[in-house]
């Protein structure tokens, strides 16, 4: 199978379509994660999936709506943090056709890559929205702990933001990266927008 | 079926504006505190923000999100009071603590801007139809195909949702522990998760072909069944607030 | 007038190895109506979407031979120009609903605002539409708070919208209750008095044997057979492609009781009344 073009902005319907079903199977996740109590998001799974079937551009678009409808929906906030979701789409598709989820072992460092480049994101808009915090509970006491011995502000928002990010995006991506795999040969077809179709004349 | 969204019906002047207004004053709401950094501006500027709210009669509905919002302002009080690099003037001590003025007074900034931002957002929110939203960005120029993504979200995810209840209820029904400790909740909703999430790609092709056989890729210009909702006041609300923000940024430069 | 002309269409799916039509070729009259039948996995979605430009313009693969509708030949077309001659139905009711729209009546509107139809021109036609496939009471309600029969004349409604000449509806009835199929199959019955040429792949042969013209068996991608019910459903060779002739005609063929004059049993149940009835039953 022929890769496609990285940033092709031709989207196909197929690609366009998944973008809402991306945003749901985040949401679903997020459900998940409250259900089972747990402290990660487990909001971006739908996300990455979409940046591994269909590119980055299509990864970026179902970050960005998704903060969108969440902002629209449940908690405004969340609109800021569009960047970052947008960049996490970004970022998978890109390790994706670089081959860098491929198999279980380099989705482990993808995974982590993602969620530093998450953070590194966040970081800027937590230190210019909250003053450097996240709002999540481990993460703020870390921030303070950071604050209070260093009196480095963006240290310890830094810190603050990817002690929660790296498990999350690492745990997000191996969920998308085996759910991948289980997908039909042409489910995953579907969305390579770059084949032609063949003369059998 | 269940809306996701939080518009709240009312017959309001707040609800009859035009939603491309309401984006400009969240502009206004994000830009005037950064052009004018002191805090009675910021004041100003909230106060404007929930007088807003009262006279589109949804001031309640932003409790939920107000009280979420105000919990992790507390934090941020106490964090940047103890521990904000720069703290000089005590205010008083507790303990091994000591609370200081310039953290609090910096945790008092980031209060009322974060709480100006999330007024106007809510303004917004409340008071708008998304699809209305969607619609006045499609007819200045948003892409009617992003607008038809983002629209469709508001139905696919209830319709997932209750496909994962459906599915939750039929492994209670069946006995399945969907309670008690984390191994046990992990072994009754991890099954849940692949057929979901298969089915809802599965689904995509047939929506997508089911979109394509109805002109969804046509070339030609489009055309609306429903008539293009008239706003009054839409352009001198507008105008008002970019000269709004014209006379902070002069104000900021000359005085 | 030949509205569709099939010729030698071969077809493979991506990825695939196998060919999913084998040249397959057939014409087809203005106004008639068609049966598509053959066991699972014969081909007939693959053939109903080639009739639309799906096959190949959506799945892209391998093809060859020409499928021409109306004059136009589908490959060199977009799906959007293709869905001016002819609309397609299919299966599953609930992935038909676009999910943008708050009401039946603009969930049919759909179609002709991508089309660009003026606003007069769509009102007409949504009511026509309504109206035609009798779900006008439902007008205001969510696309997604209708049975099951209700949704799929919903579907068909917002494709009759679009004034296509030729139906394509592709087993429309195999995931509804038996009430909703026998609204959906009356419906289809209405289309093609309007006169409306329609193309039908389903598997309940009773309806196939009362409702079509002529009746196309698929078999491994290939055309087993294209002729008048009585012929095809007449075969000896059915069950090996797979397939079963209505209950009346396999009653016949075990009473060994023909048509009066002909080499083919009854189909529907007139006709084996008629038959039978010499028999003093
Ligand atoms: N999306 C697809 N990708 C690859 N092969 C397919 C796809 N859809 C159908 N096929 C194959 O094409 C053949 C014909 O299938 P189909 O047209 O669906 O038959 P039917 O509708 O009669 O059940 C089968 O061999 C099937 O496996
Ligand atoms: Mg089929």
């Amino acid at each position: 199978m022929k890769k496609q073009g990285l940033w092709s902005l031709r989207l196909s319907t197929a690609a366009l379509v998944l973008i809402p079903t991306a945003v749901g199977i985040n949401y679903i996740g997020k459900l998940f994660a409250g259900l089972l109590k747990l402290p990660l998001w487990l909001d971006s799974i739908g996300t990455v999936l979409a940046s591994i079937l269909a590119g980055p551009i299509v990864g970026a678009l179902s970050g960005a709506i998704n903060n969108v409808i969440y902002g629209l929906t449940a908690d405004p906030i969340s609109f800021i943090y569009g960047i970052t979701s947008l960049a996490i789409g970004l970022a998978a598709g890109i390790l994706f056709y670089k081959g860098w989820i491929s198999s279980w072992s380099k989705a482990i460092v993808a995974g982590l890559m993602i969620g530093l480049v998450a953070a590194i994101i966040s970081t800027p808009l937590n230190i210019g929205f909250w003053g450097g915090q996240t709002g999540n509970v481990w993460g703020d006491a870390l921030y303070a702990t950071v604050l209070a011995n260093t009196h480095a502000t963006w240290l310890a928002s830094f810190l603050d933001e990817i002690v929660v990010d790296l498990p999350d995006k690492l745990i997000v991506v191996l969920i998308s990266f085996g759910i991948f795999k289980g997908l039909p040969k042409n489910v995953v077809q579907l969305y390579n927008t770059n084949n032609k179709v063949e003369n059998l004349d | 079926m269940r809306s996701i969204s939080l518009y709240t019906e009312r017959n309001t002047v707040i609800h009859a504006m035009d939603p491309i207004s309401k984006l400009f004053y969240i502009l206004f709401a994000l830009l005037i505190p950064i052009i004018l950094p002191s805090i009675k501006v910021s004041i100003v500027c909230v106060v404007l923000g929930l007088i807003f709210l009262l006279v589109a009669r949804v001031f309640k509905k932003t409790i939920p999100v107000f009280s979420f919002v105000f919990l992790i302002l507390l934090t941020v009080i106490i964090i940047q009071g103890l521990f904000r690099p720069g703290n000089q003037t005590t205010l008083f001590h507790f303990g091994p603590f000591t609370l200081y003025k310039e953290g609090l007074m910096f945790a008092f900034g980031v209060a009322f801007r974060v709480i100006n931002i999330v007024s106007a957002f809510m303004i917004l929110i409340l008071t708008t139809k998304p699809s209305d939203l969607v619609e006045s960005l499609v007819r200045k120029g948003l892409s009617s195909k992003i607008g038809y993504v983002i629209i469709s979200v508001f139905q696919i995810i209830p319709e997932m949702m209750s496909s994962m209840e459906t599915i939750t209820d039929a492994q209670r029904s069946r006995g399945m522990e969907t309670e008690g400790n984390l191994q046990t909740r992990m072994k009754a909703f991890l099954p849940l998760l692949g057929p979901v999430i298969l089915g809802s790609l599965a689904n995509t092709k047939e929506r997508a072909m089911a979109l394509e056989v109805r002109g969804f890729n046509s070339k030609g210009p489009k055309t609306y069944l429903l008539e293009e909702k008239k706003y009054r006041y839409s352009k001198v609300v507008q105008w008002g607030i970019l000269l709004g923000i014209a006379c902070a940024l002069a104000w900021r430069i000359l005085v | 007038m030949k509205k569709i002309i099939v010729e030698n269409l071969k077809y493979k799916y991506p990825l695939s190895e196998k060919l999913a039509l084998n040249n397959v070729s057939f014409e087809i009259e203005q106004g008639e109506f068609i049966g598509v039948i053959g066991r699972n996995l014969s081909g007939k979605s693959t053939l109903c979407q080639a009739m639309v430009g799906l096959v190949p313009h959506f799945y892209k693969g391998a093809y060859g031979g020409k499928v021409i509708i109306d004059g136009l030949e589908v490959r060199n077309y977009s799906i959007a120009d293709i869905s001016l001659k002819v609309g397609i139905v299919f299966q599953n009711p609930f992935t038909q609903i676009t999910g943008s729209k708050m009401t039946v009546y603009e969930e049919i509107a759909f179609g002709l605002e991508n089309l660009g139809i003026s606003r007069a021109e769509m009102i007409n036609r949504i009511d026509f539409a309504l109206n035609l496939l009798k779900i006008a009471p439902f007008k205001e309600r969510s696309p997604f708070d209708l049975s099951g029969g209700q949704m799929q004349r919903m579907a068909i409604a917002s494709i009759i919208a679009m004034k296509p000449e030729i139906i394509v509806l592709d087993e429309p009835t195999s995931q509804l209750d038996p009430e909703g199929s026998e609204e959906v199959f009356r419906a289809i019955q209405d289309l093609s008095k309007q006169g409306i040429t329609v193309i039908l792949a389903e598997h309940k042969m009773e309806k196939m044997a009362e409702f079509c013209n002529r009746i196309l068996l698929l078999d491994d991608g290939k055309v087993v057979d294209f002729d008048v019910p009585e012929k095809v459903f007449s075969r000896d060779d059915l069950g090996e492609h797979g397939v079963n002739a209505p209950v009346y005609t396999r009653v016949c063929k075990a009473l060994n009781k023909k048509k009066a004059g002909t080499n083919d049993y009854p189909v529907t149940l007139e006709e084996a009344v008629r038959v039978l009835g010499g028999m003093g039953l």
